[in-house]
């Protein structure tokens, strides 16, 4: 009797640890089984400076190498390839959306927001290639990001609905066990994805899931729905990783100097040239 | 309580938050005297250090020098406190020919006024503390250097966007310390986590991220507008070191060798008090230092996503080229009277 109640627990573990598998998540996430340390607060400590280490910035998608925008850059500018983090590898377009990517696509290295230093929108802030740095308390935890100072700041104590549209939205934030759910609202239309032309309309609402999965690495998910833009949800996922170097440290990244001759080079002066104190 | 115990108890920091919508003052809260413990009644975060976090205004009623006219005098009384701040959020703004009245910039509409809104109040004659109250003179080498800064770039304002300034390139607002008190919006956010204490200015959604365990500073090449802060907590109060600083930020005429100290602790449930020290040896004598209220608003900040709206910019330039085409000296300030 005691053998047989064995071996059947013994093939429930292995059958969820290949469901697990098969969905691309380990069985440890799946499991809940890691405990994050806690905040003095009783909650999973999130505190920290975290990264992507992924090509989602370019493609979300999976997708191969391409040539980047300048010849005289080259390599160092070409487009990397990325298994992509789209659960399923498939964005859901509705016909017209579809034909926008595309047009959006062809034209990437002009009107990707991204290259004016405009604000990221989420999920697109927590994948960029600059690290971003989590303050957290009973109240708010503070979304700070190298680029271009932008910053989020999700209400923990009374989510409340957003007032007006913005550019990185309106964040309300809960703990479900061991994981920070956070619901964004009020996002507004004018930002990308990613490098590829991956877009949405203002109808836009995002649910991110954050759960630690080790000490130093976070599991990140984020659910997009936008019934203007997309026929159904979708989800991203990826891990988020802990600058762990005892000098890590949000350093000061102000780019909206550097798209300045590209915003108003063609107003200047004739005669004078870009700035030459631009970053210093 | 007599008014002569009240008096001296907020005398050393007779610091108050004023709704002026609420159309009554708050009393000033009955402080105890510099040195006395104050650890009973501030309240900490879980983790055990002073709680300073939430939104707040540096918006003030506070001039940052003292008016000429009232001499040494650093303190009103809570009295002539209360008629100055009465007298300072009923002033009517400027009317001439190029004012934001002239071209019916109407701030009110916008609730954007000093009084539609909290400010900070204090029984000092200005932010600027001593008997003075006053900035120190610059040295005069430093003089020398902001006079040939100023005209080399006469005649040029509106070359391109680097000789339009900071604010208008939308790059940098004041979010570098010392706080002083902005126009509209003057709003931060204070933030607290594990070994952390962040300061958010709304304009331009700025965030100083501060280590408090008084850690060593960047190499001195590293330069930011915001400048490099290491904090540590000196019993209830947060103290912040600030280095690295570029040139570019400029308070008051510094430059990059720019060394600010702050101090900031709670006051009351309403307001925090806010202290700096400010050192700049290739521009001041000595340094110097200021104190102001940080009165507490309900929040939350706005997002200023200043470039992505910038239409300032592009107008401007645009303007100066039309009035060049049309052999004109482009110079947007002869229009507003200077």
């Amino acid at each position: 009797m005691q053998t047989r109640l064995r071996s059947l627990s013994l093939t429930k573990a292995l059958a969820t640890l290949a469901v697990a598998t098969l969905c691309g998540i380990p069985a440890a996430a799946q499991n809940a089984a890691y405990r994050a340390p806690r905040t003095a607060d009783g909650k999973p400590d999130l505190n920290g400076i975290w990264q992507a280490l992924n090509a989602a910035n370019w493609d979300i998608q999976a997708h191969g190498a391409s040539a980047g925008p300048s010849f005289a850059l080259a390599a160092d500018f070409a487009v990397p390839p990325g298994p992509g983090v789209v659960e399923g590898n498939d964005i859901p377009y509705l016909p017209a959306a579809l034909e926008q990517r595309k047009k959006n696509l062809a034209n990437r290295f002009k009107d990707d927001p991204e290259i004016k230093c405009y604000l990221p929108g989420v999920p697109r802030a927590n994948y960029m290639p600059y690290p971003f740095q989590i303050i957290q308390s009973q109240k708010n935890i503070l979304m700070a990001y190298e680029y271009a100072n932008a910053v989020r700041n999700v209400d923990m104590v009374k989510a409340s609905k957003a007032p007006v549209d913005s550019w990185m939205g309106w964040s309300n934030g809960h703990w479900e066990g061991e994981t920070l759910v956070v619901d964004v609202t009020g996002l507004n239309n004018k930002t990308w994805f990613d490098r590829s032309g991956n877009f949405h309309s203002d109808a836009l609402h995002v649910v991110e899931r954050y759960t630690m999965r080790s000490p130093d690495v976070m599991n990140y998910e984020a659910t997009i729905e936008d019934p203007k833009t997309f026929s159904r949800p979708w989800k991203i996922s990826m891990p988020l990783y802990r600058h762990v170097e005892k000098n890590a440290q949000i350093l000061e990244f102000k780019c909206v100097e550097f798209a300045e001759e590209l915003l108003y080079g063609s107003l200047r002066k004739k005669g004078t040239g870009p700035n030459a104190n631009a970053g210093k | 309580m007599s008014n002569r115990l009240i008096a001296s108890a907020i005398a050393l920091t007779g610091l108050v938050a004023v709704s002026a919508l609420a159309q009554t003052q708050s009393k000033p809260a009955l402080l105890a005297k510099e040195g006395a413990s104050k650890t009973a009644a501030a309240p900490k975060t879980p983790e055990g250090v002073p709680d300073l976090s939430g939104f707040y205004t540096t918006s003030t009623t506070v001039p940052f020098e003292r008016p000429k006219d009232l001499g040494a005098k650093e303190f009103f009384t809570p009295e002539e406190a209360a008629a100055y701040t009465k007298k300072s959020l009923a002033a009517k703004a400027p009317t001439g020919p190029g004012t934001y009245a002239d071209v019916h910039y109407d701030m009110a509409q916008f609730g954007l006024e000093k009084d539609q809104n909290k400010v900070g109040t204090s029984i000092r004659t200005s932010i600027v503390t001593g008997p003075e109250g006053r900035v120190p003179p610059q040295l005069p080498a430093a003089r020398q250097r902001a006079a040939a800064k100023q005209a080399a770039n006469r005649g040029h304002e509106f070359d391109g966007p680097e000789n339009r300034g900071l604010p208008e390139q939308c790059i940098y607002w004041n979010g570098a310390p010392p706080m002083t008190s902005g126009g509209y919006n003057s709003n931060i956010q204070i933030s607290q986590g594990k070994g952390y204490v962040a300061i958010t200015s709304e304009m331009i959604h700025e965030t100083r991220i501060i280590p408090t365990d008084n850690s060593a500073h960047l190499p001195s090449s590293m330069k930011m507008l915001l400048g490099d802060g290491r904090g540590h907590w000196e019993g209830d109060t947060l103290v912040i070191d600030t280095t690295n600083f570029s040139d570019r930020s400029s308070f008051r005429g510094s430059d990059e060798n720019l060394h600010v100290v702050e101090r900031i602790s709670r006051a009351n449930a309403d307001t925090l008090k806010y202290e700096f020290t400010v050192t700049d040896p290739t521009v001041w004598e000595k340094s110097w230092s200021g104190e102001m209220p940080l009165a507490k608003i309900d929040g939350p900040l706005f997002e200023y996503a200043c470039t992505e709206g910038n239409y300032g910019m592009p107008n401007n330039l645009s303007g100066a080229r039309a009035d060049e085409a049309k052999g004109k000296v482009p110079n947007g300030r002869a229009a507003l009277g200077e």
